[in-house]
């Protein structure tokens, strides 16, 4: 039986991932995975609440639901902008090492 | 009561004379003052600057100094300068007049409006503003009674005649109408003091004669010192006496706060009285504080009537014109502490004895000291300088030995009688310096180049002689009374400490008095034994001798003979010669000013032991003056001082006045001025070091911080979820522990 609590933790192990991913690894589109990882991983998290949640009478109207779906969209187009910008450094400096793209700094 | 309470009309009518000369008469003078120079007033000056340019080039040069742009002179004076002095003249007439008439009126000789209440007429009241819901009220208020009319008289009839006599001594003065100006204001300033009713007019008035007495003492501001003669310049001079003036300044403010903040008011006549905001009953059981405060009052006093620890500006102040010095010393600026203390004086009857004290010896030490440094001098007006300091210093020890039953009477009639005879000395002083002047075309007032001036100018050394009779104490003359009750005062309170420093002063004052004479105007060799003429020493100084000239002296090239100075400063001589021996004979004096006070009386005063003590004291003084300086001579009694070590050692310890002027200096060069390097230290090291300490903390930090910031997202992220995670526990912990 699959309760809450699955998906929660799902979640979380999820967002760990991603965020472990994100974090340590070098290559640019590596790290962009990681990110796509935590935002499915919350994704999961707010589809699980509104799924589960029968307390609040507000949730049935989807809002949960409704979130993810924004958010894969704005995942989609955030993917987009990220990648366009991996390649455009590649020409630039010839690498999608992080570590080495330290331009901002002081 | 019409007549006294129009009495407005002589305290505003200086300031009036000041108004209508400043902005009215004066611009007349400026702009009616020829525009162009003819030609040959070109080719004079510049001749003139040519002389002074070889002068200061030549070889014995470093001394001269530009006499004529010391006193710029203009060939004549315009109509508008000469209106000037009219106005002043005409104006201070009118309310002398004034002031004579409430005076004849109060005293009963005449009778034209009814007799003024003990109590006084407050003639106007103007309430400046209220505090603490009406509790507190600053009041500005001028009241006139006795003792405010006759100090009132006193006032307006010096500055009568020295407004009359400026005439003459300021002869084509290119300040002449500024000098009227200052004069008025001058008037003004002390007519206030007398008009006060409270501390507060009291304290206007007492800041406004320390600012008139700064520009008058100012006057010749393009003067240089002159170091050969100790003199400093006037500039100099007129800062001392203002700065002088402010040390005891900050006494008397003290004083009238501990008063008000504990009485609630400035009002004499409240604070003297025994309601709730009476001394009486404010300080009732604290008397300390009251005696502290009214201590802290005569620090006022100190400073304005020139008293020991602070008399040092006076004779600084000599730098002035002499019709400054004049009014300065008789009636508009010394005499303020004298009267403010009398003004006060039931509250420091409330303080108890010691407060009086105070005054007494305060005053009895400046006299003798004084005395002292007057013993030696060879400057003229330095001698009258410090005779007036010591003749202030009897006036507070008459102040201090009055007590409730002669009150302020003593102090307050030594006042009135020295304010003629004082003025008719410095007029005098003016007069010799005036022919000096034109003797020896250069400002002269050693009395080293004078000697036997009697033979030139009479008149003034005939009113001279009087005022020097009248100082000493010599019977029948002003001072004799004034001076020998205050002398007998402190022998019948049993201060027989006070009495033998006063009366050794009255010997010393009638020895310095009449050595000034016979320098002056007479010497060995004249007629009357000594006493009339002689030798006149002129540009040679007290020939032969080391000591005889001024150091550094060149010379005069073309000496003339000194003359007799013109009607316009003789006849104010004249009528202060006769009111120096006449203001004497006003008995009654002390029952005028302090209700119940025993009025004097001829009889006893020639019956009396110690008058006669004080005659032979001030005969000795006279003698042994006119046996060294008239019998002997100068020459032959200054080369045995000069001769013999100790003596010498003392008529210079005496001639540089003890060197308190140069002690000062110290004090000041070295615990003033090293207490405020002290203080640049502490704000270069400490306020600086703060401000510039934060500043380098910031840039620092920022210069090391700055690192944190790597440009890589990762350790950004890092940073992100670390402090969410951080937050997480933290919201955890609480959420678990904390209910």
């Amino acid at each position: 039986m699959l309760t809450l609590y699955h998906f929660v933790a799902l979640g979380a192990i999820l967002f760990c991932i991603g965020l472990y991913g994100a974090i340590s690894k070098k290559n640019a589109v590596a790290v962009l995975m990681g990110i796509e990882i935590m935002l499915n991983a919350v994704n999961i998290t707010m589809v699980g609440f509104s799924f589960f949640n029968t307390v609040k009478p507000y949730s049935t109207y989807l809002t949960g639901q409704i979130f993810a779906i924004f958010i894969i969209t704005v995942a989609a187009a955030e993917a987009a902008v990220a990648l366009a910008m991996i390649i455009s450094i590649y020409r630039k400096r010839s690498t999608v090492d992080v570590g080495e793209i330290d331009m901002m700094r002081w | 009561m019409g007549l006294y309470y129009d009495s407005w009309l002589i305290l505003f009518s200086p300031l009036f004379a000041f108004v209508v000369i400043v902005f009215g008469t004066r611009m007349w003078d400026l702009f009616s003052r020829p525009v162009k120079a003819t030609a040959a007033q070109i080719e004079e000056a510049h001749e003139e600057s040519d002389i002074h340019y070889m002068e200061k080039e030549g070889p014995h040069g470093e001394e001269e100094t530009l006499e004529e742009d010391e006193d710029p002179q203009v060939p004549y004076l315009t109509m508008g300068a000469k209106v000037s002095g009219y106005v002043a003249i005409v104006i201070m007439a009118l309310a002398c007049l004034y002031s004579w008439m409430l005076l004849l009126n109060t005293t009963g000789v005449l009778s034209i409006a009814p007799p003024l209440p003990t109590a006084g007429v407050t003639i106007f009241s103007y309430n400046w503003f209220v505090q603490s819901g009406g509790l507190v009220s600053y009041i500005v208020a001028f009241h006139i009674d006795t003792l405010a009319i006759a100090m009132m008289t006193v006032v307006t009839s010096v500055s009568l005649l020295v407004y009359f006599y400026s005439q003459g001594y300021m002869q084509n003065s290119a300040g002449y109408a500024r000098f009227y100006a200052y004069l008025t204001l001058f008037t003004f300033s002390m007519l206030d003091i007398v008009f006060a009713q409270n501390f507060l007019v009291i304290f206007i008035g007492w800041e406004l004669v320390g600012l008139s007495s700064y520009l008058l003492i100012g006057f010749w501001i393009n003067k240089a010192a002159r170091p050969a003669e100790d003199r400093p310049s006037p500039a100099t001079a007129s800062i001392e006496a203002f700065i002088a003036n402010r040390v005891g300044d900050v006494g008397f403010i003290i004083g009238i706060m501990i008063l008000f903040a504990n009485t609630g008011t400035f009002d004499f006549a409240t604070l003297a009285g025994s309601g709730a905001h009476g001394v009486a009953h404010a300080f009732a059981g604290n008397l300390g504080l009251l005696t502290l405060a009214m201590i802290l009052v005569f620090c006022g006093a100190i400073g304005k009537s020139a008293q020991f620890p602070l008399y040092v500006w006076l004779p600084s102040a000599m730098e002035g014109p002499t019709p400054v010095s004049a009014l300065i010393h008789a009636a508009t600026m010394v005499a303020a502490g004298v009267y403010m203390v009398a003004r006060t004086y039931p509250l420091y009857l409330a303080a108890g004895p010691q407060a009086l004290l105070f005054v007494a010896w305060i005053g009895a030490f400046t006299a003798i000291f004084a005395a002292t440094v007057a013993l030696t001098q060879y400057d003229l007006k330095r001698i009258l300088a410090f005779s007036t300091i010591s003749q202030l210093g009897y006036m507070f020890v008459g102040l201090g030995v009055g007590g409730s039953l002669y009150g302020p009477g003593p102090g307050m009639f030594h006042l009135f009688t020295h304010a003629f005879f004082k003025a008719l000395l410095f007029l005098c002083a003016g007069s010799v310096l005036h022919a000096m002047h034109h003797a020896l075309h250069r400002e002269t007032q050693d009395m080293r180049y004078m000697g036997g001036l009697a033979r030139f100018m009479p008149i003034t050394a005939v009113t001279f002689l009087v005022a020097t009779l009248a100082i000493s104490g010599f019977p029948l003359f002003s001072g004799f009374y004034s001076k020998d009750s205050i002398i007998g005062l402190t022998f019948d309170r049993g201060d027989y400490g006070l009495y033998i420093v006063t009366l050794v002063t009255a010997g010393m004052t009638a020895f310095y008095m009449l050595r000034a004479y016979i320098l002056t105007f007479a010497g060995k060799g004249g007629s009357f034994g000594g006493l009339w003429g002689g030798p006149y020493r002129g540009a040679a100084g007290v020939a032969g001798q080391p000591w005889g000239r001024l150091e550094g002296d060149q010379g005069v090239a073309h000496e003339q003979e000194p003359h007799e100075s013109p009607p316009t400063m003789t006849i104010p001589l004249i009528l202060l010669a006769i009111a120096s021996i006449v203001a004497g004979y006003w008995f009654g004096f002390y029952g005028y000013i302090w209700p119940g006070a025993p009025a004097l009386n001829l009889g006893d005063i020639l019956t009396d032991w110690k008058t006669w003590v004080g005659v032979v004291v001030a005969f000795i003084g006279l003698g042994w003056a006119y046996y060294l300086y008239a019998v002997v001579g100068w020459a032959k009694v200054g080369q045995v001082v000069y001769n013999n070590p100790t003596l010498n050692f003392l008529h210079r310890v005496t001639l540089h006045r003890f060197y308190i002027s140069e002690l000062y200096a110290l004090i000041i060069r070295y615990g003033v001025l090293g207490l405020s390097h002290v203080e640049a230290a502490f704000d270069t090291y400490v306020v600086d070091g703060i401000v510039n300490g934060v500043a380098a903390a910031v840039r620092g930090a920022g210069r090391d911080l700055r690192h944190v910031e790597t440009g890589r997202v990762q350790s950004y992220m890092v940073g992100f979820f670390g402090g969410v995670a951080l937050l997480a526990v933290l919201v955890f912990v609480l959420v678990t522990f904390v209910k």
